[in-house]
Protein backbone atom coordinates (compact mmCIF):
# COMPACT_ATOMS: atom_id res chain seq x y z
CA UNK A 1 0.00 0.00 0.00
CA UNK A 2 1.41 3.54 -0.42
CA UNK A 3 0.19 6.80 1.18
CA UNK A 4 -1.60 10.30 -0.47
CA UNK A 5 2.12 11.25 1.04
CA UNK A 6 3.99 9.50 -1.87
CA UNK A 7 1.34 10.60 -4.76
CA UNK A 8 2.27 13.88 -3.36
CA UNK A 9 5.77 13.26 -3.44
CA UNK A 10 5.35 11.64 -6.95
CA UNK A 11 3.62 14.53 -8.30
CA UNK A 12 5.51 17.17 -6.99
CA UNK A 13 8.99 15.87 -8.64
CA UNK A 14 9.77 17.86 -11.48
CA UNK A 15 11.89 14.69 -12.64
CA UNK A 16 8.10 12.97 -13.67
CA UNK A 17 6.75 16.17 -15.63
CA UNK A 18 9.93 16.50 -17.72
CA UNK A 19 11.74 14.24 -20.37
CA UNK A 20 9.95 11.90 -23.13
CA UNK A 21 7.70 9.75 -20.65
CA UNK A 22 7.21 12.83 -18.73
CA UNK A 23 3.83 14.14 -17.55
CA UNK A 24 3.68 17.60 -19.37
CA UNK A 25 5.17 15.67 -22.66
CA UNK A 26 2.66 12.97 -22.70
CA UNK A 27 -0.31 15.37 -21.42
CA UNK A 28 0.43 17.90 -24.45
CA UNK A 29 0.85 13.99 -26.75
CA UNK A 30 -3.10 12.71 -24.99
CA UNK A 31 -4.54 16.34 -25.49
CA UNK A 32 -2.98 16.36 -29.51
CA UNK A 33 -4.50 12.97 -30.51
CA UNK A 34 -8.09 13.87 -28.56
CA UNK A 35 -8.10 17.10 -30.20
CA UNK A 36 -7.44 16.29 -33.59
CA UNK A 37 -9.80 12.93 -33.85
CA UNK A 38 -12.51 15.43 -32.64
CA UNK A 39 -11.39 17.96 -35.52
CA UNK A 40 -11.29 15.12 -38.07
CA UNK A 41 -14.89 13.54 -36.77
CA UNK A 42 -16.40 16.78 -36.55
CA UNK A 43 -15.65 18.02 -39.95
CA UNK A 44 -17.03 14.46 -41.41
CA UNK A 45 -20.01 14.52 -39.11
CA UNK A 46 -21.33 17.79 -39.09
CA UNK A 47 -21.78 17.84 -42.91
CA UNK A 48 -23.09 14.54 -42.68
CA UNK A 49 -25.95 14.78 -39.98
CA UNK A 50 -27.07 18.30 -41.23
CA UNK A 51 -27.48 17.33 -44.35
CA UNK A 52 -29.82 13.83 -42.92
CA UNK A 53 -31.60 16.74 -40.76
CA UNK A 54 -32.55 18.74 -43.05
CA UNK A 55 -33.42 16.34 -46.22
CA UNK A 56 -35.06 13.59 -43.84
CA UNK A 57 -32.96 10.82 -45.66
CA UNK A 58 -30.57 8.83 -44.08
CA UNK A 59 -32.86 8.65 -40.66
CA UNK A 60 -32.09 4.77 -40.08
CA UNK A 61 -28.52 5.18 -40.62
CA UNK A 62 -27.87 7.88 -37.65
CA UNK A 63 -30.16 5.61 -35.46
CA UNK A 64 -28.34 2.40 -36.34
CA UNK A 65 -24.75 4.22 -36.34
CA UNK A 66 -25.98 5.30 -33.08
CA UNK A 67 -26.86 2.45 -31.37
CA UNK A 68 -24.42 -0.08 -32.86
CA UNK A 69 -21.56 2.08 -31.76
CA UNK A 70 -22.52 1.70 -28.32
CA UNK A 71 -22.32 -2.12 -27.95
CA UNK A 72 -18.92 -2.17 -29.83
CA UNK A 73 -15.46 -1.95 -27.49
CA UNK A 74 -13.67 0.80 -28.13
CA UNK A 75 -10.34 -1.28 -27.13
CA UNK A 76 -10.79 -4.22 -29.38
CA UNK A 77 -11.70 -1.69 -32.18
CA UNK A 78 -8.97 0.31 -31.71
CA UNK A 79 -5.93 -3.31 -31.59
CA UNK A 80 -7.87 -4.92 -34.64
CA UNK A 81 -7.18 -1.50 -36.91
CA UNK A 82 -3.60 -1.22 -35.40
CA UNK A 83 -2.94 -4.73 -36.19
CA UNK A 84 -4.35 -4.75 -39.90
CA UNK A 85 -2.68 -1.36 -40.42
CA UNK A 86 0.36 -2.76 -39.27
CA UNK A 87 2.36 -1.53 -36.50
CA UNK A 88 4.67 0.80 -38.47
CA UNK A 89 1.39 3.13 -39.27
CA UNK A 90 -0.02 3.02 -35.59
CA UNK A 91 -0.55 6.52 -35.18
CA UNK A 92 -2.51 6.36 -38.13
CA UNK A 93 -4.25 3.38 -37.16
CA UNK A 94 -5.19 5.05 -33.93
CA UNK A 95 -6.63 8.31 -35.27
CA UNK A 96 -8.66 6.18 -37.41
CA UNK A 97 -9.85 4.49 -34.53
CA UNK A 98 -10.76 7.51 -32.40
CA UNK A 99 -12.63 9.12 -35.65
CA UNK A 100 -14.75 6.10 -35.66
CA UNK A 101 -15.34 6.19 -31.92
CA UNK A 102 -16.14 10.21 -32.48
CA UNK A 103 -18.24 10.45 -35.01
CA UNK A 104 -21.73 8.87 -33.71
CA UNK A 105 -21.98 11.07 -31.07
CA UNK A 106 -21.37 14.10 -33.29
CA UNK A 107 -23.46 12.81 -35.94
CA UNK A 108 -26.38 11.94 -33.50
CA UNK A 109 -25.83 16.04 -31.95
CA UNK A 110 -25.88 17.74 -35.55
CA UNK A 111 -28.78 15.23 -36.42
CA UNK A 112 -30.76 16.16 -33.25
CA UNK A 113 -29.85 19.32 -33.59
CA UNK A 114 -31.60 20.32 -37.00
CA UNK A 115 -34.51 18.32 -35.95
CA UNK A 116 -35.68 19.56 -32.59
CA UNK A 117 -35.79 22.91 -35.37
CA UNK A 118 -39.85 23.71 -34.70
CA UNK A 119 -41.00 22.83 -38.28
CA UNK A 120 -42.40 26.49 -38.57
CA UNK A 121 -39.17 28.06 -38.36
CA UNK A 122 -37.42 25.64 -40.63
CA UNK A 123 -40.40 26.43 -43.62
CA UNK A 124 -40.39 30.25 -42.47
CA UNK A 125 -37.16 30.15 -43.67
CA UNK A 126 -37.76 28.69 -47.32
CA UNK A 127 -40.88 30.62 -47.41
CA UNK A 128 -38.84 33.71 -47.00
CA UNK A 129 -36.87 32.36 -49.93
CA UNK A 130 -33.76 31.19 -48.68
CA UNK A 131 -31.61 28.73 -50.70
CA UNK A 132 -31.03 25.62 -48.81
CA UNK A 133 -27.50 26.27 -48.23
CA UNK A 134 -28.53 30.10 -46.91
CA UNK A 135 -31.09 27.50 -44.59
CA UNK A 136 -28.45 25.36 -43.13
CA UNK A 137 -26.08 28.77 -42.34
CA UNK A 138 -28.26 31.28 -41.38
CA UNK A 139 -30.83 28.61 -39.40
CA UNK A 140 -29.92 25.55 -38.90
CA UNK A 141 -26.59 25.52 -37.87
CA UNK A 142 -26.83 28.84 -35.28
CA UNK A 143 -30.12 26.57 -34.08
CA UNK A 144 -28.41 23.25 -33.51
CA UNK A 145 -25.02 24.70 -31.88
CA UNK A 146 -25.93 23.53 -28.84
CA UNK A 147 -26.80 20.01 -29.58
CA UNK A 148 -23.78 19.14 -31.33
CA UNK A 149 -22.13 20.81 -28.44
CA UNK A 150 -23.55 18.24 -26.66
CA UNK A 151 -22.31 15.91 -29.09
CA UNK A 152 -18.96 16.64 -28.95
CA UNK A 153 -18.63 16.64 -25.39
CA UNK A 154 -19.63 12.87 -25.34
CA UNK A 155 -17.29 12.23 -28.30
CA UNK A 156 -14.71 13.81 -26.41
CA UNK A 157 -14.97 11.64 -23.01
CA UNK A 158 -14.90 8.60 -24.91
CA UNK A 159 -12.04 9.88 -27.04
CA UNK A 160 -9.82 10.46 -24.08
CA UNK A 161 -10.62 7.51 -22.71
CA UNK A 162 -9.65 5.45 -25.18
CA UNK A 163 -6.42 7.50 -25.47
CA UNK A 164 -5.84 6.16 -22.74
CA UNK A 165 -5.68 3.00 -23.99
CA UNK A 166 -2.75 3.74 -26.44
CA UNK A 167 0.29 2.58 -24.79
CA UNK A 168 -0.74 -0.68 -24.98
CA UNK A 169 -0.36 -0.24 -28.67
CA UNK A 170 2.61 1.63 -28.29
CA UNK A 171 1.97 5.03 -28.52
CA UNK A 172 2.21 7.89 -25.94
CA UNK A 173 -0.45 9.46 -24.02
CA UNK A 174 -1.57 9.48 -19.92
CA UNK A 175 -2.46 5.98 -20.27
CA UNK A 176 1.84 5.51 -20.64
CA UNK A 177 1.77 6.04 -16.76
CA UNK A 178 -1.17 3.67 -15.57
CA UNK A 179 0.34 0.39 -17.67
CA UNK A 180 3.55 1.31 -16.64
CA UNK A 181 3.00 1.50 -13.30
CA UNK A 182 0.74 -1.89 -13.35
CA UNK A 183 3.91 -3.32 -15.38
CA UNK A 184 6.43 -2.68 -12.35
CA UNK A 185 4.13 -2.30 -9.16
CA UNK A 186 4.92 1.44 -8.95
CA UNK A 187 1.59 2.54 -7.43
CA UNK A 188 2.70 6.15 -6.75
CA UNK A 189 3.44 6.69 -10.49
CA UNK A 190 -0.09 4.84 -11.72
CA UNK A 191 -2.51 6.72 -8.84
CA UNK A 192 -0.31 9.88 -10.41
CA UNK A 193 -0.81 9.48 -13.62
CA UNK A 194 -4.32 7.99 -13.01
CA UNK A 195 -5.07 11.92 -11.09
CA UNK A 196 -3.76 13.74 -13.84
CA UNK A 197 -6.15 11.98 -16.40
CA UNK A 198 -8.93 12.74 -14.34
CA UNK A 199 -8.13 16.06 -14.13
CA UNK A 200 -7.96 16.11 -18.03
CA UNK A 201 -11.16 14.65 -18.22
CA UNK A 202 -13.00 16.53 -15.93
CA UNK A 203 -12.06 19.92 -16.69
CA UNK A 204 -12.58 19.38 -20.41
CA UNK A 205 -16.03 17.61 -20.24
CA UNK A 206 -17.20 20.77 -17.78
CA UNK A 207 -15.52 23.46 -20.51
CA UNK A 208 -17.55 21.66 -23.15
CA UNK A 209 -20.88 21.43 -20.93
CA UNK A 210 -20.16 24.95 -20.07
CA UNK A 211 -19.86 25.49 -24.32
CA UNK A 212 -23.51 23.88 -24.38
CA UNK A 213 -24.91 26.19 -21.61
CA UNK A 214 -24.37 29.62 -23.62
CA UNK A 215 -25.48 28.31 -27.03
CA UNK A 216 -27.93 27.48 -25.30
CA UNK A 217 -28.76 30.41 -23.32
CA UNK A 218 -28.05 32.46 -26.13
CA UNK A 219 -30.86 30.71 -28.14
CA UNK A 220 -33.25 31.35 -25.29
CA UNK A 221 -32.20 35.39 -25.14
CA UNK A 222 -32.73 35.46 -28.83
CA UNK A 223 -36.43 34.36 -28.17
CA UNK A 224 -36.94 37.04 -25.97
CA UNK A 225 -35.43 39.82 -27.95
CA UNK A 226 -38.15 38.22 -30.48
CA UNK B 1 -12.46 -18.99 -38.03
CA UNK B 2 -9.95 -21.56 -37.45
CA UNK B 3 -8.80 -19.94 -34.06
CA UNK B 4 -12.21 -19.53 -32.77
CA UNK B 5 -12.99 -23.38 -33.36
CA UNK B 6 -9.75 -24.17 -31.80
CA UNK B 7 -10.20 -22.61 -28.88
CA UNK B 8 -13.91 -22.46 -28.09
CA UNK B 9 -13.52 -23.68 -24.85
CA UNK B 10 -11.56 -21.23 -24.12
CA UNK B 11 -13.82 -18.49 -25.78
CA UNK B 12 -16.72 -19.46 -23.92
CA UNK B 13 -15.32 -19.85 -20.39
CA UNK B 14 -13.91 -16.16 -21.02
CA UNK B 15 -17.33 -15.14 -22.49
CA UNK B 16 -19.00 -16.38 -18.93
CA UNK B 17 -16.86 -14.42 -17.00
CA UNK B 18 -17.57 -11.44 -19.31
CA UNK B 19 -21.12 -11.47 -18.85
CA UNK B 20 -20.92 -11.99 -15.18
CA UNK B 21 -18.61 -9.44 -14.34
CA UNK B 22 -21.35 -7.07 -16.70
CA UNK B 23 -24.44 -8.40 -15.23
CA UNK B 24 -23.18 -8.01 -11.05
CA UNK B 25 -22.51 -4.47 -11.55
CA UNK B 26 -25.80 -3.45 -14.00
CA UNK B 27 -27.77 -4.90 -10.99
CA UNK B 28 -25.39 -3.24 -8.35
CA UNK B 29 -25.51 0.12 -10.00
CA UNK B 30 -29.44 -0.33 -10.54
CA UNK B 31 -30.62 -0.84 -7.13
CA UNK B 32 -27.78 2.34 -6.02
CA UNK B 33 -29.18 4.65 -8.53
CA UNK B 34 -32.84 3.33 -7.69
CA UNK B 35 -31.91 4.13 -3.69
CA UNK B 36 -30.45 7.55 -4.49
CA UNK B 37 -33.75 9.10 -6.82
CA UNK B 38 -36.47 7.21 -4.02
CA UNK B 39 -34.62 8.09 -0.58
CA UNK B 40 -32.39 11.29 -1.15
CA UNK B 41 -34.15 14.59 -0.91
CA UNK B 42 -34.80 16.84 -3.53
CA UNK B 43 -32.37 19.32 -2.23
CA UNK B 44 -29.54 16.75 -2.45
CA UNK B 45 -30.16 15.91 -6.22
CA UNK B 46 -28.78 18.27 -7.90
CA UNK B 47 -25.54 17.35 -6.04
CA UNK B 48 -25.63 14.30 -6.64
CA UNK B 49 -26.57 14.84 -10.27
CA UNK B 50 -23.76 16.85 -10.85
CA UNK B 51 -21.15 14.47 -9.23
CA UNK B 52 -22.26 11.59 -11.39
CA UNK B 53 -21.70 13.61 -14.42
CA UNK B 54 -18.58 13.95 -13.23
CA UNK B 55 -17.43 10.79 -12.36
CA UNK B 56 -18.87 8.93 -15.81
CA UNK B 57 -16.79 11.63 -17.16
CA UNK B 58 -13.75 9.91 -15.75
CA UNK B 59 -11.75 7.36 -18.29
CA UNK B 60 -12.52 3.58 -16.79
CA UNK B 61 -9.25 2.63 -16.75
CA UNK B 62 -8.57 5.32 -14.08
CA UNK B 63 -11.08 4.51 -12.20
CA UNK B 64 -9.68 1.03 -11.90
CA UNK B 65 -6.56 2.08 -10.85
CA UNK B 66 -7.17 4.97 -8.55
CA UNK B 67 -9.92 2.52 -6.41
CA UNK B 68 -7.05 0.47 -4.37
CA UNK B 69 -5.75 4.46 -3.37
CA UNK B 70 -9.09 5.19 -2.49
CA UNK B 71 -10.87 2.24 -0.49
CA UNK B 72 -7.85 0.05 -0.30
CA UNK B 73 -8.91 -2.94 -2.42
CA UNK B 74 -6.35 -4.93 -4.19
CA UNK B 75 -4.87 -3.70 -7.87
CA UNK B 76 -5.82 -6.13 -9.94
CA UNK B 77 -8.66 -8.80 -9.96
CA UNK B 78 -12.22 -8.44 -10.53
CA UNK B 79 -12.86 -6.40 -7.74
CA UNK B 80 -11.58 -3.17 -8.39
CA UNK B 81 -13.79 -3.34 -12.04
CA UNK B 82 -17.00 -4.70 -10.55
CA UNK B 83 -16.78 -1.61 -8.42
CA UNK B 84 -16.22 1.31 -10.63
CA UNK B 85 -18.93 -0.27 -13.45
CA UNK B 86 -21.32 -0.39 -10.91
CA UNK B 87 -20.27 2.97 -9.99
CA UNK B 88 -20.59 3.91 -14.38
CA UNK B 89 -24.04 2.37 -14.31
CA UNK B 90 -25.32 3.98 -10.77
CA UNK B 91 -23.83 6.94 -12.84
CA UNK B 92 -26.20 6.71 -16.16
CA UNK B 93 -28.97 5.35 -14.26
CA UNK B 94 -29.41 8.01 -12.10
CA UNK B 95 -30.85 10.15 -14.65
CA UNK B 96 -32.67 7.57 -16.46
CA UNK B 97 -34.93 6.04 -13.09
CA UNK B 98 -35.49 9.96 -12.29
CA UNK B 99 -36.73 11.04 -15.38
CA UNK B 100 -38.80 7.72 -15.95
CA UNK B 101 -40.55 8.40 -12.68
CA UNK B 102 -40.81 11.78 -12.98
CA UNK B 103 -42.53 10.61 -16.91
CA UNK B 104 -45.90 8.74 -15.38
CA UNK B 105 -48.13 11.92 -15.26
CA UNK B 106 -49.38 13.27 -11.92
CA UNK B 107 -53.23 12.90 -13.06
CA UNK B 108 -52.90 8.69 -12.75
CA UNK B 109 -50.55 9.45 -9.29
CA UNK B 110 -53.78 11.70 -7.75
CA UNK B 111 -56.51 9.27 -9.01
CA UNK B 112 -54.46 6.19 -7.86
CA UNK B 113 -54.09 8.18 -4.30
CA UNK B 114 -57.86 9.14 -4.17
CA UNK B 115 -58.99 5.63 -5.05
CA UNK B 116 -57.08 4.62 -1.50
CA UNK B 117 -53.88 2.73 -2.20
CA UNK B 118 -51.09 3.16 0.09
CA UNK B 119 -47.79 4.98 -0.73
CA UNK B 120 -46.86 1.28 -1.32
CA UNK B 121 -49.37 0.23 -3.39
CA UNK B 122 -49.33 3.19 -5.40
CA UNK B 123 -45.54 2.72 -6.11
CA UNK B 124 -46.02 -1.47 -6.77
CA UNK B 125 -48.93 -0.80 -9.11
CA UNK B 126 -49.54 2.74 -10.65
CA UNK B 127 -45.70 3.89 -10.48
CA UNK B 128 -43.73 0.91 -11.35
CA UNK B 129 -45.12 -0.27 -13.85
CA UNK B 130 -46.18 3.13 -15.73
CA UNK B 131 -42.11 3.59 -15.16
CA UNK B 132 -41.03 0.39 -16.95
CA UNK B 133 -40.85 2.06 -20.68
CA UNK B 134 -38.28 4.83 -19.64
CA UNK B 135 -36.51 2.26 -17.19
CA UNK B 136 -35.87 -0.78 -19.68
CA UNK B 137 -34.41 1.79 -22.07
CA UNK B 138 -32.15 3.22 -19.99
CA UNK B 139 -31.27 -0.04 -19.05
CA UNK B 140 -30.37 -0.94 -22.46
CA UNK B 141 -28.03 1.80 -22.99
CA UNK B 142 -26.49 1.15 -19.79
CA UNK B 143 -25.84 -2.32 -20.44
CA UNK B 144 -24.43 -1.95 -23.92
CA UNK B 145 -21.91 0.42 -22.87
CA UNK B 146 -21.40 -1.72 -19.30
CA UNK B 147 -20.61 -4.64 -21.71
CA UNK B 148 -17.74 -3.30 -23.91
CA UNK B 149 -16.47 -1.36 -20.88
CA UNK B 150 -15.68 -4.40 -19.16
CA UNK B 151 -13.31 -5.68 -21.88
CA UNK B 152 -10.89 -2.93 -20.32
CA UNK B 153 -10.63 -4.70 -17.18
CA UNK B 154 -8.45 -7.55 -18.11
CA UNK B 155 -5.84 -4.94 -18.22
CA UNK B 156 -5.84 -5.35 -14.75
CA UNK B 157 -6.17 -8.97 -14.67
CA UNK B 158 -9.65 -9.88 -15.17
CA UNK B 159 -9.71 -12.96 -17.29
CA UNK B 160 -12.68 -11.69 -19.68
CA UNK B 161 -13.30 -10.94 -23.22
CA UNK B 162 -10.65 -8.11 -23.23
CA UNK B 163 -7.75 -10.33 -22.67
CA UNK B 164 -8.43 -12.04 -26.34
CA UNK B 165 -7.23 -8.19 -27.62
CA UNK B 166 -4.05 -8.03 -25.15
CA UNK B 167 -3.60 -11.79 -26.00
CA UNK B 168 -4.30 -11.57 -29.65
CA UNK B 169 -1.80 -8.50 -30.15
CA UNK B 170 1.12 -9.75 -28.20
CA UNK B 171 1.30 -12.55 -30.16
CA UNK B 172 0.08 -11.13 -33.57
CA UNK B 173 -2.77 -13.26 -34.09
CA UNK B 174 -5.83 -11.12 -35.52
CA UNK B 175 -8.50 -13.82 -35.40
CA UNK B 176 -7.90 -13.67 -31.53
CA UNK B 177 -8.86 -9.93 -31.70
CA UNK B 178 -11.90 -10.53 -33.95
CA UNK B 179 -12.97 -13.03 -32.36
CA UNK B 180 -13.17 -10.83 -28.96
CA UNK B 181 -15.06 -8.16 -31.14
CA UNK B 182 -17.32 -10.67 -32.37
CA UNK B 183 -18.08 -12.03 -28.84
CA UNK B 184 -18.77 -9.15 -26.93
CA UNK B 185 -20.70 -7.71 -29.58
CA UNK B 186 -23.41 -10.82 -29.47
CA UNK B 187 -23.39 -10.79 -25.59
CA UNK B 188 -23.99 -7.04 -26.24
CA UNK B 189 -26.87 -7.80 -28.88
CA UNK B 190 -28.47 -10.93 -26.47
CA UNK B 191 -28.70 -8.79 -23.56
CA UNK B 192 -30.36 -6.31 -25.46
CA UNK B 193 -32.70 -8.27 -26.84
CA UNK B 194 -32.93 -9.81 -23.53
CA UNK B 195 -34.10 -6.22 -22.05
CA UNK B 196 -36.22 -5.54 -24.74
CA UNK B 197 -38.24 -9.20 -24.05
CA UNK B 198 -38.51 -7.95 -20.31
CA UNK B 199 -40.10 -5.00 -21.57
CA UNK B 200 -42.45 -6.34 -23.41
CA UNK B 201 -43.24 -8.67 -21.18
CA UNK B 202 -43.43 -6.48 -18.38
CA UNK B 203 -46.06 -4.10 -20.20
CA UNK B 204 -48.37 -6.48 -21.18
CA UNK B 205 -51.41 -3.07 -21.50
CA UNK B 206 -48.52 -1.73 -24.60
CA UNK B 207 -49.25 -4.80 -26.82
CA UNK B 208 -53.15 -5.23 -26.13
CA UNK B 209 -53.85 -1.45 -26.99
CA UNK B 210 -51.94 -1.70 -29.75
CA UNK B 211 -54.12 -4.89 -30.89
CA UNK B 212 -57.25 -2.71 -30.96
CA UNK B 213 -55.70 -0.47 -32.96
Amino acid sequence: MFSIGELFDWLTDAENWTGRYGLANLFVEHLTLTLVSLAIAGLLAIPIGVAIGQSGRGETLVIAISSASRAIPTMGLMFALVMFMGVEFRQFAVVLALVGIAIPPVLAGAYAGIKSIPIVIREGARAQGMTTLQQIRHVGLPLSASSIAGGFKIAYLQVVSTVVLAPLVGLGGLGFGVIQGLALRDFAQLTGSAVVIVLLSITGERLLAKAQGKLDRRLTQSKINR
Amino acid sequence: MEWAAKNFDFVLELSVTHLLISLVPLVLGSVLAFALVRLTPLKLAGTIGTTFSAIYAIPSLAVFVALPAVIGTSYLGPTNVVIALSIYVAAAMFFSIRDAFSQVSKPTVFIARAQGLSPLQLFVHVELPLAIPGLIAGLRVAAASTVSMASIGAIVGVRNLGYLFLDGFQRKIPEEILTGLFAIFIIGIALDLGLWALGKVLTPWTRRSAQRV
